[in-house]
């Protein structure tokens, strides 16, 4: 070290342990920068994968609970509905028990009548057969009066077809239950062709046919019907 | 000849020193990463807690209103069956003139095909 006095070395020295200080200084700044951005980073990442999987959890769960909503309403609609249809179903039937009983009754008091009704239910099953021998079955206490009018229709049936005769007897071993509300089962070649034009049957027909129309009778029309054609 | 070798060791020194605190901050920055999972933890498990409060808010208020709407909708129902009666006891002699008459009703006729 020719030429350089001892305070000029020490200044060198303290010149070079400075930069060494510094350039050490700059070098941790550097890396703890670099710490915090990648700090944040990742805990940002983290966080946000997380949330978008929590949120599309619970957002799920939300939809079953409206979902489990919905399809409770809809039963507890669905029962509803389904009680006031079986509450005029009730009603209807009452009705029509009640439509039996008054025909019955009627058919028991007004013997003029059930005399005529007996008439035309017989002549409206053989116009229908067109067969020349015809078996009759009647209620044990329908028997008399089937008796006494057997001429009257044989004579009708006549008249109404214009050219065809018809024999008609009675089935007097097996009578029709007493509590029928009347009328006739017509039979021809055995069992083979039967008519069954009891009133009770006829009952069961007209109710069945009238079902729309006495609804409507009953409990007002249909708010959610259509058409009417 | 003395301070050439103390000038030295100086310079050691401080590059010894500059190195150790190099190196302190490389840790720290090890440290501050691997801390990143346990906030993010801290933090997600706070906006669960959150969500899972909000969710079961909801439940309730959606389910409890369950038995309300049911014990409403039988109201309604049980008032309309009452309607029924009531329609049922005012139209129910029209209906059964209708029936009466219809039942009676015997047309005597030959099927529409036949020819005598």
């Amino acid at each position: 070290m020719a030429g350089m006095s001892d305070s000029e070395v020490q200044g060198q020295i303290a010149h070079m342990i400075a930069f060494i200080d510094q350039e050490a200084s700059e070098k941790v700044e550097e890396i703890d920068a670099k710490a915090e951005e990648e700090f944040n980073l990742e805990k940002g990442r983290l966080v946000q994968t997380a949330r978008a999987k929590i949120m599309d959890h619970y957002d799920k769960k939300i939809k079953q609970v409206e979902l489990q909503k919905k399809i409770q309403q809809s039963n507890l609609l669905n029962s509803s509905r389904l009680q006031i249809l079986k509450r005029k179903e009730e009603l209807l039937n009452e009705l029509l028990d009640d439509a039996r009983k008054t025909a019955y009754k009627m058919a028991s008091e007004d013997p003029s009548r059930y005399r005529d009704t007996m008439i035309k239910l017989t002549m409206q099953a053989l116009v229908q057969l067109l067969e020349p021998k015809v078996t009759v079955q009647v209620r044990q206490q329908d028997l008399d009066l089937m008796r006494k009018i057997i001429p009257e229709v044989q004579d009708q049936y006549k008249k109404f077809t214009q050219k065809l005769e018809v024999k008609l007897t009675i089935d007097e071993q097996n009578f029709l239950p007493a509590d029928l509300i009347g009328g006739v089962i017509l039979s021809a070649h055995g069992d083979k062709i039967k008519i069954n034009n009891t009133l009770n049957e006829r009952l069961k027909l007209v109710s069945s046919k009238m079902q729309p129309e006495l609804r409507e009778t009953l409990f007002g029309p249909n708010p959610n019907r259509k058409f009417r054609d | 000849m003395a301070q050439k070798t103390e000038g030295i060791q100086q310079l050691l020194m401080a590059e010894k020193k500059a190195s150790e605190r190099v190196n302190e901050a490389r840790k720290r920055k090890t440290q501050r990463i691997k801390a990143a999972k346990k906030e993010a933890d801290a933090e997600i498990n706070a906006f669960k807690t959150e969500k899972e409060n909000q969710y079961k808010q909801y439940e309730q208020e959606v389910l409890g209103k369950k038995s309300t709407s049911e014990s409403q909708i039988q109201v309604e129902t049980n008032k309309k069956i009452k309607e029924l009666d009531v329609m049922m006891k005012s139209n129910r002699s029209k209906a059964m003139t209708s029936i009466q008459k219809i039942l009676f009703d015997i047309k005597i006729q030959l099927h529409e095909n036949v020819k005598l």
